[in-house]
This record gives C-alpha cells, structure tokens and sequence, in this order.
C-alpha cells in the first residue's frame, strides 16, 4: 500500500516535472549567463513552453505559465506582466498552429518557433524602449534569439525522451 | 478565398477561447490580465507598490534557495582557482594592505579636517554608516545588470542608497523592499554617474554598456586629447545622486579613433561580488529649526563651545608664535649690536692704519728730499757763485730739489 502512494506520488512529481523545471529556470535563470561567454545568452522558458503547450500536455497549466512569467520578471527586474505576456502569447502561437497542423513535423515547428520568439521579442523590445524608457541593446536580442532557435531542437529531443518515459 | 479566411478566424478565435478541461483560464482572458497587470505596474499606485514589494521579497528568497545549488558549483570553481595562486596573492595582499593603511589614516584625519570646516561654515554634516549586505540573487543577465541584496527598508536603505565593493562604487539602490533591495550595477546601460577625471578634473558622465566597462559620455571636444591611461575617475557628486570622491575605475583605452569613445575599466569585478557595503547616510542640519528649542539650545551651545574652543586654540597658537618672535627679535637685535661694535671698532683700526700710511707717505717724501738735496742742493742753494738760487727752506727750493735741480726753461 504504502509503496503504492509512493509510485503515485513520484509519478505526480514526474507529471508535473516540466512545470517545475519551469519554475526552476524562471527563480534560477537558467541561461549560463555566469559562464561569461561574450556573445551567448539563450530562453529556456521559451523553449519549455512552446514545446508543452504544442503537445497541449495535460499538466501544463497556462495559469502556472503566467504566474512564471510574474516570477520571472521579478527575477530580472522587468515591469510586471511583460515576461507573462510574451508566454501566454507562445500559448497562444502554439494553439494556433495546433489548429491550423494537420500532420506535424518538427522542422516547421521549428522554424515556427523562430517567428514567434522573434516576434515575442520584438514586442518586448517595443514595450520596454518605448513605454518604459529602457535602455536596451537589440544586439542582445538578436544572439539571444538565434541561440534559443538552435538550442530548441537540442531540448526537443530530451523532452521527447520525457514524454516517451510517460507513455511507457 | 473566404474560406481560407474563415479558417483562419476559426483557428485564432480557438487558440484564443477554447479552454481545455484542465484550464482554469482561456489564453485570452490571460492576456487581458497581462496588459492589466502592465499597465499597474507602470502607474505608481500605493497598493500596487505594497502588492510588488511583498511579491520581491518572496521572490526573491526563493530565487537564492534555489540558485543555492548553482551558485554551488560556481563558487566551489571560483574557490579552486583561487587555491592554486594563494600564496602569490598573499604576498601581494600584504605588502598592498600596508600601503593601504597608511592611506587610511591620512583619509580619516582629512575626513576629520572636512568635518570641522563644514562645521565652522554651518554646513551640514554627513554622518554615514555601512552595514554589510549579502548578495542574494545576482543572474549576471546580458539584458539588466542587476543584484538583489539582504537588506532593505528596515534596515534604514532608501533608493538611491550607494552600494560600495570595499570602498569602490558598485551602483546604486532602484528599488527598496521590507527585507530586500535591488541595486542597479553602473555597467548597465541605465546607469548614468557624474564623475571627475583626475588628474585633469574634468566632469563628465559615465554610462553602462551592459558589459564589465563603463564608457564617458557627455565630454566637450577638446578634452579628448588630455587623457591618458594614468587617468582615474571617481563620483563628483553632481546632482547629488552619489557622493563626491568614491573610486569608479580607470580610464583604459580609447575605443574607436574615429567616434572618440573613452572606456573605464571598473575597479570592482561586479560578476565577482558576494558582499557589498550599502552606506546609510544621515543629513544633520547645523541650523535647526524652532521646535524643541530646549535641545536647540544645548546644540547651539554645544556648537557656539566648539566654534569658541576652536578660537581659543587658535589664540594660543598665534600667542606663542608671537613669544616665539619675539624671542627671535630679542636675538637678533642682540647679533646687531655685537656687529655694529665689530664695524666702530674696524671703522677706527682703519682710520689708525690710514693715519699711519699717511704718515709713511709724509716720511717716504721726506727722505727722497733729504737724499735729493743731498745730491742736488748746491744746485738750488742761492749762494755767492749761485745768485739764481732759493732760499733754503722755501717751497721754490723744495721743487727745485725735487726737481733735480732748475729747470732751464730758456
């Protein structure tokens, strides 16, 4: 018995793991910012969440993505609801696509991706510029763009092998 | 044609509204609750300031538990390299911690003087206190630049509170809760400071770039040539948002020959930092208001006894130093008679000695006429065979002698 509440247990905690790491990433800025590399930064967030709400997995709420990106901008020192705009929106992107895909394939989602963080991005980059006077540098944005892009087909595949151990 | 656009209205207003069974919210109402929560956040309201600073603190403690593990690792790398140049850097700390405490205590005795004058002029006095804070939560993001330090409000931070590494400046304090704070670091490209270059005392400002230097901005053309690498700027305390004279960092190289731009290279390695000092400053008004006129009084008094003191110690001093001249008076007027009595006494042993040349001279005349007369007097003598002669004893038989003999003008 009691080894059976444990196994239900642990499997909650594996259900509800992407959420976690999620929430992990967003306290912890996940993005090896401390190795100092110059021309490197990327969102792991982002990846996260595109890849989730596209397989519309079952425990990945949109309110607890929201709340993230709350956490997130706290975090970083954004004005609030930036960050949880700019998830909601992946939501929302992957919802469309999900309506609008009759066969999936990972290339197009891929390259899907690229449009929609680089739009995301560019409407942060707009909010923060023009209605809270940051100084930004579009530089920035750009390498951190391009190197979520080429780390999200890395990340695809282990969550791949995630939802492969759930199946199972 | 229509029927594509219809899919695509179909397809958005799904991704938008459809609500699966586990969803609590559709996307779009989550939306709306975005843009809402944005828009508070840009108005500065009570409730909303109160609501942001309780989500800061919880936020933030739970953002350093978790980075525990990370910062883990990061510190145990950081340790090891450390461990391998110990000894180097030992050896080097000391003989640099002896230099520095020598110019400690010159600091604290002109510290000391400032205090004083600010005083006599009925300044205000700045009485500062450090406390130590420990770095909480420090993401070294490529977007802001950024640390969240263990001390806020209640430990009397404020914003704009300056956060030091040891003595030099890190940034400043931008946002203040119960138990937290967070500092913006001066490489962030929000950051502007008013700085004085030294050794040319130029004023300037100088901006983050969001890397680990600072750049100068705000300088008038012609200054451009003066400086050298030996140049270092600290805060000017223009605008009052820093105090004058904290150490930024050192101007390293210019950048780029065609655009002119000039790098500051921090003191402080701001991707190093684990502790910080945050300076609780205190600003005491010499002259106060009429309230507890009581505690005035003894202030006043207090004040119009050390203004007095003050005096007094510099009616002493200019006391003795008149003693002291005085004293040197005395001595030299003393070393003036003695010179003057040297000088009569030289004046007459030069008059005796000119007496006795003169008399020398008198006696050196009378012998060459005795030895001339001598020779030539029976040519001068009048005589008998000699009736064109002079009378002996006469001035005409003086030159004649003299003369050897008369002059035959004929």
């Amino acid at each position: 018995m009691a080894s059976l509440s444990t196994k239900s247990s642990f499997s909650k905690i594996y259900y509800l793991l992407p959420i976690i790491v999620l929430f992990i990433s967003v306290l912890n800025e996940f993005d090896f910012n401390y190795l100092n590399l110059k021309y490197f930064s990327f969102n792991f967030p982002f990846i996260l969440i595109f890849f989730f709400s596209l397989k519309e997995f079952k425990y990945f709420d949109y309110l607890l993505v929201f709340i993230a990106g709350l956490i997130n901008d706290t975090v970083v020192g954004l004005p609030l609801g930036i960050s949880s705009l700019s998830y909601i929106l992946i939501c929302i992107a992957t919802s469309y696509l999900r309506n609008i895909t009759i066969r999936p394939h990972p290339i197009k989602d891929w390259f899907f991706f690229l449009f929609i963080i680089s739009l995301i991005n560019s409407i942060n980059y707009s909010i923060l510029s023009l209605f809270f006077s940051y100084n930004l540098i579009l530089e920035n944005y750009l390498i951190n763009n391009f190197f979520t892009f080429l780390f999200y087909i890395i990340f695809v595949n282990i969550f791949k092998f995630y939802l492969k151990g759930i199946n199972d | 044609m229509a029927s594509s656009r219809d899919d695509f209205i179909i397809a958005i207003r799904s991704a938008f509204l459809k609500k699966s069974t586990q969803q609590k919210f559709s996307l779009l109402t989550l939306v709306f609750i975005s843009i809402f929560i944005i828009v508070l956040s840009s108005l500065d309201f009570k409730a909303v300031r109160y609501l942001k600073t309780a989500i800061n603190e919880v936020v933030y403690r739970s953002s350093f538990i978790v980075s525990i593990p990370e910062n883990f690792i990061k510190n145990s790398f950081i340790e090891i390299s450390e461990y391998t140049t110990f000894f180097n850097n030992y050896k080097k700390n000391q003989e640099e911690l002896n230099k520095l405490k020598s110019n400690y205590v010159s600091n604290e005795i002109i510290q000391y003087e400032n205090n004083e004058l600010k005083e006599l002029i009925n300044d205000y006095v700045y009485s500062s206190n450090k406390i130590l804070a420990k770095i909480i939560v420090d993401h070294n993001s490529p977007f802001l630049k950024s640390i969240i330090i263990n001390k806020g409000s209640k430990d009397g931070i404020k914003i704009g509170t300056n956060v030091y590494d040891q003595s030099y400046l890190v940034g400043r304090v931008i946002e203040v809760n119960y138990k937290t704070s967070r500092v913006l670091l001066l490489s962030d490209l929000n950051s502007n400071v008013p700085v004085t270059i030294a050794p040319q005392n130029i004023q300037a400002i100088i901006t983050g770039t969001g890397n680990n230097y600072g750049q100068i901005k705000y300088i008038k053309d012609g200054f451009l040539d003066k400086f050298s690498g030996q140049s270092i700027i600290y805060t000017s305390g223009t605008g009052a948002l820093f105090k004058s004279g904290i150490p930024i960092g050192k101007l390293t190289s210019i950048d780029d020959n065609s655009t002119n731009k000039l790098n500051v290279d921090f003191f402080s390695d701001f991707s190093q930092l684990k502790y910080v000092f945050a300076e609780i400053t205190i600003k005491t008004e010499i002259k106060k208001t009429e309230l507890d006129n009581t505690e005035n009084d003894v202030e006043n008094n207090k004040l119009i006894d050390a203004k007095l003191e003050i005096l007094e110690n510099e009616k002493n001093i200019i006391e003795q130093t008149n003693i002291k001249f005085q004293e040197e008076n005395e001595i030299l007027k003393n070393k003036n008679n003695i010179l003057s009595n040297k000088i009569l006494s030289l004046n007459n042993e030069i008059s005796t000695q000119k007496k006795i040349i003169n008399q020398f001279n008198v006696d050196k005349e009378e012998l060459k006429f005795l030895r001339l007369n001598l020779q030539y007097g029976h040519k001068c003598r009048r005589s008998f065979f000699n009736n064109k002669g002079f009378m002996i004893g006469s001035n005409e038989y003086k030159n004649c002698v003299l003369n050897k003999g008369r002059i035959n003008n004929g």
